[in-house]
């Protein structure tokens, strides 16, 4: 059994808006192991994206982490200052974003922005920053970086920005590399060269991921283990295998059954998910897929059902995983094979 | 197949937009964003046009809709030529055109109510009034799955889908023949993007009405379509039924968006053989001689550089622009 690198316990995060408490995330606990790549799958505000958030303690005013551990390396990064923090984010978690515009610094050189790390956490001259950022600009793949890495930013195509991103993000050796949408603002033949490099990478550095998307395909294509989170919950975690061939929650099943498959030609109709995702201003007491979901139960409505372990390492919360709960026929998950 | 008949031709179409520089606005260059492109769309079917961003999707849609004037070329509408028609002229085709945009956020004006909204096209082109109208917009709101107490509403009481009900409701309103959909389900949530689908399909049956559906996500499209064109920087460069195109693409460039796509099934994708292109799109100011896509290309040879392939028929409704074709390698 490889070792725990990040071990995310009970965590509750909360937004104080004037309307009122926002409950972002409601106790949320996962694991990750050293290399390991572990998708989050979610909608807008299923709380995939304050998650990782709170992992890098970036939340912003008037968000805030309620309680919960969030244990990094053995320790406790919750109590943790900023100044602590300062010397963990970028040396040990980095993080990429979905705009690779917004999050680089427009009025500095892209050599500048990954000298800036190195020479920080790693105490490197400037003579030697500029090699190692020359050296990280090549290992992403972008051409001739000896004159590239004294150009800005504005001077990068979206696909070149994002690689510097990951440049930046990994110029430090980080043990966690969390990337939320990473490839969601990009072209799909841009996209597939990212997660290339993020695959390749990940084995050449060994760095262990933490991928944020809302898109089941590229998942598939990187992770070993997949969160699936909706209202602030996490519904089902379990190996890319038991999630998309056997999944346990009925909000997995309608993901999947939601989307058309490119490699698959018969002409069937899509089977949508009725409704729409809670508020989270009032979240429900129950399930808060309840009154979306086509099995739903008296008991659903009432309670938050608890984690029922379906094999090893795939839990799932739903009531209908309980010994009580009536058998239903449920369909859905990808039959293996394709067709 | 019997003679199909044809509802929307596009000829030769070109637009291109000036790009001005100096405080004299000097003209100097031309983005081509859509250069020579000529497709047919046949009454009741659904013609996908698929490409990355900057390719000229959407601004074939728009030029097709008049949104912008055409730089060149004809865009035939059921037998008339409406490129150079004069607004006064248009309008009756206006009726019969309509548009579902992107961002369900800016297409709705906010200071409307949703029956203001959904009324406006019925009041320009005088198709109801009084009660008619009110009943017209009720029967509308159901049609798309919202209710007639949503109609006193303003757009920012609706959420992300909702919103798109309602811009679709407006198009709707007119009784169109033809719908332009640009990324209608791109900025909605995977488990709502499946609910527009399946109503633009049920309304598609109903009115009998025919789509141009824009999209960069080529699984969705490949669902909705009938036929699938694929653009790369302002040119055509395959035209194909969806599952031909799917099964047997002959463009390079097909094959690689279509190669790129990952599947939403871990053993399918990760065994899948992805052909991973070099570098970005140039930019359509300073275009690649020949071949535009040349520049990414793992087969490009020296006819690609000097002459630029033509879009030609290689099977029956299979159209490729690429000089491999020729050579039959």
């Amino acid at each position: 059994m490889s070792e725990k690198l990040l071990d995310v316990k009970d965590l509750y995060t909360s937004f104080y808006t004037h309307l009122g408490e926002v409950q972002a995330i409601r106790g949320v606990s996962f694991h990750l192991n050293r290399g390991e790549a572990l998708g989050i799958v979610g909608e807008s505000g299923s709380g995939k994206s304050v998650t990782s958030l709170s992992v890098m303690k970036l939340l912003q005013h008037p968000g805030k982490v309620k309680s919960g551990q969030i244990i990094f390396k053995g320790e406790d990064i919750v109590p943790k200052s900023n100044k602590e923090m300062m010397a963990i984010r970028g040396d040990q978690i980095a993080m990429i974003f979905q705009d690779p515009m917004t999050s680089l610094n427009p009025v500095y050189t892209i050599g500048n922005q990954i000298m800036e790390a190195v020479i920080k956490h790693q105490g490197l001259s400037k003579t030697d920053a500029r090699a190692k950022a020359i050296e990280m600009l090549t290992l992403v793949g972008i051409p001739s970086p000896d004159q590239r890495v004294d150009n800005f930013p504005h001077e990068f195509s979206g696909g070149m920005r994002q690689r510097a991103m990951i440049a930046i993000a990994l110029s430090c050796q980080p043990d966690l590399l969390i990337a939320d949408e990473p490839t969601t603002a990009l072209d799909v033949t841009i996209q597939a060269q990212i997660l290339e490099l993020l695959k390749e990478l990940k084995d050449k550095v060994n760095t262990a991921i933490i991928l944020i998307t809302h898109d089941l395909g590229v998942v598939a294509d990187v992770c070993s283990r997949i969160v699936v989170m909706y209202g602030g919950l996490i519904m089902e975690e379990g190996s890319a295998e038991d999630v998309f061939y056997n999944p346990s929650h009925p909000y997995t099943m309608g993901l999947i059954k939601s989307i058309p498959r490119l490699d698959l030609n018969e002409k069937h109709r899509l089977i949508p998910i009725p409704g729409t995702p809670p508020d989270l201003l009032n979240p429900p007491t129950g399930c808060p897929f309840a009154t979306r979901c086509p099995y739903a139960m008296q008991v659903c409505i009432k309670e938050l059902p608890k984690f029922y372990t379906t094999n090893e390492g795939h839990r799932a919360a739903c009531w209908l995983l309980d010994p009580e709960a009536p058998t239903v026929e449920t369909t859905g998950g990808v039959k293996r094979g394709g067709k | 197949m019997a003679e199909r008949e044809v509802l929307l031709e596009v000829k030769n179409l070109k637009k291109y937009f000036k790009v001005d520089k100096g405080i004299i606005r000097r003209n100097i260059k031309y983005v081509k964003a859509v250069d020579d492109i000529s497709f047919k769309i046949y009454k009741g079917e659904t013609l996908g046009l698929v490409g990355e961003s900057g390719c000229g999707k959407s601004t074939t849609g728009r030029t097709i809709i008049r949104l912008y004037d055409v730089t060149d070329g004809e865009v035939i509408f059921d037998g008339a030529e409406i490129g150079q028609m004069s607004e006064h002229e248009l309008k009756p085709f206006r009726k019969r055109i309509q548009m579902i945009f992107q961002d369900p956020y800016a297409s709705l004006n906010t200071r409307m109510t949703v029956s203001d909204i959904i009324g406006e096209p019925l009041d320009i082109h005088g198709l109801a009034s009084g009660d008619n109208r009110q009943e017209k917009i009720f029967e509308l709101l159901e049609r798309v799955g919202l209710s007639k107490m949503h109609a006193s509403r303003y757009p920012h009481e609706f959420s992300g889908g909702q919103r798109q009900r309602i811009g679709i409701a407006r198009a709707l309103a007119v009784n169109p023949d033809f719908i332009i959909c640009d990324e209608p389900i791109s900025a909605l949530d995977v488990s709502i993007q499946a609910q527009v689908v399946n109503m633009l399909e049920d309304l598609q049956t109903e009115f009998g009405l025919t789509y141009l559906f824009i999209a960069h996500d080529l699984s969705m499209v490949k669902h909705i379509s009938d036929r699938i064109g694929v653009m790369y920087l302002g040119k055509m460069a395959e035209i194909a039924g969806s599952n031909e195109l799917y099964e047997k693409p002959l463009h390079p460039y097909t094959q690689a968006l279509l190669s790129a796509i990952p599947i939403p099934d871990p053993e399918v994708t990760r065994a899948k053989q992805r052909i991973i292109l070099e570098g970005d799109v140039p930019s359509p100011i300073n275009p690649p001689s020949g071949c535009r896509f040349r520049t990414r290309c793992i087969y490009a040879f020296d006819k690609c550089k000097e002459i630029e392939p033509e879009l030609k028929e290689v099977s029956p409704e299979h159209f490729v622009a690429c000089h491999l074709m020729d050579e039959k390698v």
